[in-house]
């Protein structure tokens, strides 16, 4: 039986660094490249030697699949096909295509800052992996070649996020990401067809919180923010370049226009411009509400949001500054976090992930005393915040995709494996469902449906027996036959494949009619009568009471009850079909007198 | 190691047993398994330096109600531990060891299903095995059972470690003697060789695993295939790593078995066997009777019924390059085939015995899976050009022609037809794999001998795909890449006609306004390598360069790239800058007379260094004026370039992107080695020392003044002093050494009166800070404005400016060698530290509250 396989070498049991690996009807793709921030030698991408050993990717791998641009999920990608080498398709959205190199370039620019750092790629490198990037359109089907194909539908977890449909024959598969029904700000609602897959692979992130609303979040950020400026505080976000960052622009743009504030807000970083203009550009890709705004107002367009000089930290008086990088580990915002945080008054908000070893991380765990280059300490007096704003689906929207897409099985990935386990429970009082280890296969066993055309007549004479409509949900045994129009191959040739013996068929039919004379008679003017009409035919008279016409034996009987009524009988094979008809029509005209 | 560490570790040992797997941080037990790997490899004993640790992995392996990620861990710690001798044996004597190794164990508590407890398990083990105590304890304990077991493990992962683990066993397993006959000598071992006698003891393992391994390699029934995948792994692995005699023991237990397995043929394991046949190959002599078993066998599969098995055979074994000549001849002729049969181009001569494989192939070449076929052909044409020319099927100039018509018949604007194969071209036709796979094939045979004679028609196969519509952006780099490796191999370009290079000029004129912008950067790009190519005969049979030749010169390419620098495409636009520069060079070195062209371009290149929203572009722009100022040979003479200089270190030592500031300063070490380098050097671009700065006093000290002035004119001491107080540290690092090398140049000439002559501004607030800094600390009160009004007095700083310093005062009170000492070290050398490591760990655990109510955990997940 042909099955489906799916080998986690990230992201199975544990979140970060996701990559998977599926075998469909013969092909391979890789969904997903990323990396993990947390570690600074060749742990932080996925092993690819388990992949080929040879190195050879291009020639096992079919395509390269990313769902979206966050870097767990395409950190990797320059590394794997620049530095390892892959010259295939590599497949995203057109919002990822565009913001994937930014986020690259972000975190090489930080990763090359560090001493001693070898083994990453290049700007070059980006560059040229982005050239391989096919961008795919929602809603297209993408020919990957003859049999592959792939579908991407919108999956409202950032800007450019997909879950993508793969099929091979009759076999598929839906990956997807982090989907989330009550999707950010930005980012519209997911949707997909009720398509059937024989496995739904999904993210697991939050899979067992049934997370506070996202406004109750956001009210809560705007509410220290506001708290803060209103003691003549500053407030300190860092930020990557973006994602969090374009959202919480939006958010404090909108509140400082409707409460009239006139604390100064900046932003540090000049990719964010860029990152801007992408929002812009794919402002299809966000939600209705968005859109809407933006008719009456370019929300991507700030007025209290201005550009940061460094000159400004010093400034005295509330402000909020936005800086990067995200983790306080270099850079704008460390050194804006070391003049600020000696005072009480001051509030850092962290808005996302801290690798461990950086400073955010250890603030966030509540670390007071810094020890600082050069020896010196410094003493963290200023507020700590976490938020975090990650659009990851939490167990209810999980279970609303897979009602929607009806899966034969579910496989979930990045998620922890002992929160997967209570999602697992659940999904499991109606599909099968998996959540494979990193480096474990699942191997699932697919039924290839194969599809046939009926014949029109045939569906017709099953309604007239007074069954049901043909209904997809509910299989019904239908009787006909299967005509195979693939090769045309000669019978004999046929048979030997087939091993089977050839069987022939004859028709018969019967015809009467009145004849005064003795059968052995009436059969010779039969033979005088078709010897005249078929000049061209071989016509025999056998010793054996028939007449023979090419294949077609004619047999002459009486009828029991009347002697002049006259029952011939009929036999030609098919390869006489024409003839065998001709004949019996001729002989119920009668025979010449 | 820190005493502070030391101290710590306990603590951190004690939040490791009660939080069990709930570390905040996923990474935290790796690195510290890292650390403790660290302190074991410089030679200190693990347990003298961390005494808890024993205890720690006791407490763990005697109460294992821990999560499995602390399960592993201390796994794999125990191996650490054990590692040393004087390690294993404390732990044996504490009775750790023989609980922590025995999968019973594990099994009992129901945790061996756990994949991330077996790899830990795995792991340990391997780390243990480096000496003969570990390898007589994992006799006793007859580990090799469970070990055999892992080998065809469901995670792939412990598979691989097992097989890992399996070699090492072997490796030591086998005669101290042999050891390294193979390459494969171990560093551990040298140090560990095992005694003839204990050699002996160890026999049972080797006989278990030959009898493992002959049971497991036969293919019993398909749904073992992954196993057998695994195990055939496993046998190449060894094969390679193991020396003889243990080595022909292997290899004679499972010859028999292999030659079953390949009279299977099973596609599936075609290729994991052929890695095993060829690793075993490789190391035997000519006339022992394995090999000649081996030989029998790589026919066999090069005579296999399917034909894609054929091919994957034939590739395999030009991959190994094994010495059998007839082998190689034939796998080449096997590798070929298709091409012959798709383009109809004779590549080889009529031989019997391939006939069938040549039905077979047709066959498979009319079906969809012919690309796969096709480009499997394709990829190992490197292979065969490595070939010695009497082995080689046909001049390799008829596998070029059949290239050209092969990519002729799958560009779709091509009206090209094939002798051979019809069918095949539907499916070929517009296929990038293919295309792509033909072009890479084309790049390596530009070496091949003879085949310069078909350049013309190369030409015009690339000019034809750079002009297709339907050509796919990488499919256009492809061929720009073929052009360049072409055109940089044949110094002959005098068949390129006028009316083929109308043909190119147009085709590249095209790309250049391509809409998508892949398809644009590929061909400014390309305008720029081909500047780079070796000069090269042109028609008119005088020496000139390829872009000249091609393209008519930079009457062509200038206003190109010109264009492309307003390209709304950030990467194209820094293209352009490089390929300007490139294209420049040239004339810059000669000292060529400057154009408006070139003035222009400069205009507009401070445009981007000022308005372009992108750091690609910026740096590029910067690197341009980088590259012009290296080029030239006299600098100074170049208004046009001095004139940019200032504005260029100014804009670029300001900019956001620290990679910009970077390379301004990089331009600012060219000009301030320049200004201070003898004006007749021996070499224009020679690399000065600082010993060769420092000029003679008497008499050199109006010179250095003179130069120093300069420097500051053209705005490089300002542009240091930014970058030396910049938060990005590369950018910090590099102004340090740049003003300590002007320190160590000024300053030993420069007596009091003369060094308060040159004055310089200080941009930006926090170099103001630092200097004001210095001077409440009483170090220095007469630096800033003071200086500035003697100056003002003798007519040098016209306006008394509280932001002047005197340069040389400047150098002396900044504390650079102690802020050059701080940026060496990396920007998060303290985070990185296992003390930082530790405390991470403990504050993390002291923040943590019980799971839900702490808000925090999300952190672990909310990756980015």
């Amino acid at each position: 039986m042909p099955e489906i396989k799916v080998t986690p070498l990230g992201a199975g049991q544990d979140v970060g660094r996701s990559c998977i690996l599926v075998s469909i009807g013969g092909k391979n793709i890789m969904l997903d490249c990323g990396m993990h921030m947390g570690y600074n030698d060749d742990r932080r991408f996925p092993d690819f030697s388990y992949i080929t050993q040879n190195g050879r990717l291009t020639d096992f791998l079919d395509c390269v699949i990313i769902s979206h641009f966050h870097l767990d999920h395409c950190g990797a990608l320059p590394y794997m096909s620049e530095m390892v080498g892959y010259d295939g398709p590599i497949y995203m959205t057109h919002p990822t295509k565009a913001i994937c190199p930014i986020l690259l370039e972000d975190f090489r620019k930080i990763t090359v800052d560090k001493k001693g750092e070898t083994n990453f790629f290049t700007s070059q490198m980006i560059k040229d992996c982005m050239k391989k990037v096919i961008p795919l359109n929602l809603h297209q089907t993408v020919q990957v070649d003859d049999e592959l194909e792939i579908k991407a539908y919108y999956a409202g977890h950032v800007l450019g996020a997909a879950m993508v449909h793969i099929k091979v024959g009759s076999e598929s598969v839906v990956y997807t990401v982090s989907v989330n029904k009550f999707a950010l700000c930005h980012s519209g609602a997911a949707w997909i067809d009720k398509c059937r897959p024989d496995i739904l692979i999904s993210e697991s992130t939050y899979a067992t919180t049934i997370r506070d609303s996202k406004r109750c979040r956001e009210r809560d950020f705007l509410k220290k923010v506001h708290e803060t400026i209103e003691r003549g505080g500053k407030v300190l976000i860092p930020v990557f370049a973006l994602g969090r960052a374009q959202e919480l622009c939006i958010l404090l743009e909108t509140f400082w226009e409707r409460m009239n504030l006139k604390a100064p807000i900046y932003f540090s970083t000049g990719l964010t411009e860029k990152a801007n203009h992408y929002y812009k550009l794919f402002i299809t890709w966000t939600n209705q509400k968005i859109r809407k705004t933006f008719v009456q107002r370019n929300m991507f367009e700030f007025k209290h949001i201005k550009a940061f000089d460094r000159s400004y930290a010093d400034n005295p008086g509330p402000m909020v500054v936005f800086a990067t990088p995200g983790m306080l580990h270099a850079g704008q915002s460390l050194q804006i976090f070391k003049k600020w945080a000696g005072n009480d008054k001051n509030m850092v908000i962290m808005p996302g992930y801290c690798v461990q070893g950086t400073i955010g991380h250890k603030i966030l765990n509540g670390q007071r005393k810094l020890e600082m280059e050069g020896r010196s300490t410094l003493d963290v007096k200023l507020q700590v915040e976490y938020m975090s704003f990650s659009a990851h689906a939490d167990a209810k929207g999980i279970m609303q995709l897979i009602r929607m897409a009806e899966p034969r099985n579910m496989l979930l990935v990045h998620g922890e494996a002992a929160k997967m386990e209570f999602l697992k429970g659940k999904i499991e009082q109606e599909f099968n469902c998996y959540t494979p280890a990193n480096g474990e296969t699942v191997a699932v066993t697919t039924n290839p449906s194969v599809p046939v055309d009926i014949s029109l007549n045939l569906l017709k004479r099953e309604m007239a027996l007074g069954g049901p409509l043909p209904d997809p949900k509910k299989p019904r045994t239908m009787h006909g036959t299967l005509i195979m129009k693939e090769n045309l191959v000669s019978s004999e040739q046929a048979l030997k494949e087939l091993g089977l013996n050839e069987h022939q068929l004859r028709f018969t039919c019967r015809v009467q009619l009145q004849d005064p004379h003795s059968d052995s008679d009436t059969l010779h003017r039969i033979y005088t009568h078709l010897k005249s009409v078929l000049k061209d035919y071989t016509i025999q008279h056998l010793p054996d009471g028939t007449v023979m016409v090419e294949s077609i034996v004619i047999k002459v009987s009486s009828s029991a009850e009347d002697a002049n009524a006259k029952v011939l009988l009929l036999s030609w094979s098919y390869q006489d079909e024409d003839l065998g008809s001709y004949l019996s029509s001729l002989l119920k005209k009668g025979l010449p007198t | 190691m820190d005493s502070q560490c030391v101290s710590i570790l306990p603590r951190v040992c004690g939040v490791l047993l009660v939080s069990g797997s709930s570390l905040p941080d996923d990474t935290s037990l790796e690195k510290l398994l890292d650390w403790f790997t660290t302190i074991a490899q410089t030679g200190t004993s693990l347990l003298e330096a961390c005494p808890c640790l024993v205890d720690f992995v006791s407490k763990v392996a005697f109460d294992y109600t821990s999560g499995s990620s602390i399960l592993s861990f201390t796994l794999k710690l125990t191996g650490l531990i054990g590692a040393s001798e004087d390690g294993f044996k404390v732990l044996k004597e504490c009775s750790v060891l023989k609980l922590v190794f025995n999968p019973q164990h594990w099994q009992e508590a129901g945790l061996w299903e756990d994949p991330c407890l077996r790899i830990g398990w795995i792991q340990g083990l391997k780390m243990i095995l480096k000496h003969s105590e570990a390898l007589s304890f994992f006799a006793q304990a007859d580990l090799i059972e469970p070990l055999l077991q892992l080998q065809t493990d469901s995670s792939l992962f412990v598979a691989s470690a097992a097989n890992q683990t399996l070699a090492q066993v072997l490796v030591l397993c086998q005669s101290p003697s042999s050891v390294g006959h193979n390459g494969s000598k171990n560093r551990d071992l040298e140090h560990n060789s095992l005694s003839m006698e204990s050699t002996q003891n160890y026999s049972g393992i080797i006989t278990k695993v030959s009898d493992y391994l002959n049971k497991s390699v036969v293919l019993k029934e398909i749904s073992q295939l992954p196993g057998s995948q695994q195990i055939l792994r496993l046998l190449a692995m060894l094969l390679v790593r193991v020396g003889p005699p243990l080595r022909d023991t292997l290899l004679l237990a499972v010859i028999n078995s292999l030659e079953e397995l390949v009279s299977t043929s099973c596609s599936q394991l075609t290729v994991p066997l052929l890695d095993v046949i060829l690793a075993a190959n490789s190391g035997l002599r000519d006339d022992c009777v394995p090999k000649q078993r081996l030989i029998r066998l790589l026919w066999v599969m090069l005579n296999m019924k399917k034909p894609v098995d054929v091919m994957q055979a034939a590739a395999a074994v030009l991959r190994s390059h094994q010495s059998d000549p007839a082998l190689s001849a034939h796998s080449a002729r096997v590798l070929l085939l298709p091409l012959d049969i798709v383009t109809g181009v004779s590549l080889l001569d009529e031989n019997s015995t391939e006939e069938e494989l040549r039905i077979l192939i047709t066959e498979q070449l009319k079906r969809k899976s012919c690309i796969s076929m096709i480009c499997l052909c394709l990829s190992n044409i490197p292979q065969i050009t490595l070939m010695a020319s009497d082995c080689l099927p046909c001049p390799q100039r008829l596998i070029v022609t059949a290239i050209l018509l092969l990519l002729r018949l799958c560009c779709v604007d091509s009206s090209s037809s094939s002798a051979g194969c019809v069918e095949v071209v539907r499916f070929i036709t517009g296929n990038s794999k293919v295309q792509k796979c033909a072009l890479e094939a084309l790049l390596v045979l530009s070496k091949s001998p003879g085949v310069k004679m078909v350049l013309v028609e190369v030409f015009k196969v690339l000019t034809e795909y750079l002009n297709s519509h339907s050509s796919d952006p990488s499919v256009l780099q492809k061929s720009y890449q073929a052009v360049i490796k072409w055109v940089g191999v044949c110094p002959d370009l005098s068949c390129i006609t006028d009316q083929l290079r109308e043909g190119f000029i147009q085709a590249v004129r095209k790309r250049a306004c391509d809409t998508r912008w892949e398809a644009r950067d590929s061909t400014v790009e390309f305008l720029g390598h081909l500047v780079g190519a070796p000069s090269c005969w042109a028609f008119t049979e005088q020496e000139m360069e390829p872009s000249d030749v091609l393209l008519g010169g930079r009457s062509f390419t200038v206003p190109l790239l010109k264009e492309a620098l307003q390209d709304p495409e950030s990467y194209v636009r820094a293209s352009s800058i490089s390929a300007l520069a490139q294209t420049l060079t040239p004339s810059w070195q000669d000292g060529t007379a400057l154009t408006q062209e070139q003035e222009d371009i400069v205009t507009q290149l401070q445009e981007v260094l000022f308005q372009d929203s992108e750091g690609f572009a910026r740096r590029a722009a910067v690197k341009y004026f980088i590259a012009w100022f290296s080029a030239c040979s006299s600098p100074s003479s170049c208004w046009l370039l001095m004139q940019s200089v200032p504005t260029v270190l100014s804009q670029g030592v300001a900019d956001l992107d620290w990679e910009v500031k970077l390379h301004t300063l990089e331009l600012a070490e060219l000009v301030l080695d320049r200004a201070f380098s003898d004006p007749s050097p021996s070499h224009p671009y020679a690399v000065m020392s600082d010993q060769d700065h420092r000029l003679p006093i008497a008499g050199q000290q109006s010179d250095l003044l003179s130069s120093l002035k300069n420097l500051v004119d053209w705005g490089v001491v300002s542009a240091l002093l930014c970058g030396v107080v910049d938060c990005d540290r590369p950018v910090a690092l590099k102004a340090c050494q740049l003003l300590l090398k002007l320190r160590g140049i000024v300053c030993p000439v420069m007596d009091n009166t003369a060094d308060t002559r040159v004055f310089c501004q200080l941009a930006g607030a926090s170099m103001m800070q630092q200097v004001r800094k210095i001077q409440e600390m009483g170090k220095d009160t007469c630096v800033v404005s003071e200086a500035c009004s003697e100056a003002d007095k003798e007519g040098i700083c016209a306006s008394v400016d509280p932001e002047c310093v005197s340069v040389c005062e400047v150098l002396r009170v900044l504390d650079l060698d102690e802020k050059l000492s701080i940026l060496t070290q990396s920007s998060d050398h303290i985070y990185n530290s296992p003390l930082s490591l530790l405390q991470d760990i403990l504050t993390a655990a002291a923040a943590s509250s019980p799971p839900g109510q702490d808000p925090r955990q999300e952190l672990v997940m909310d990756c980015y």
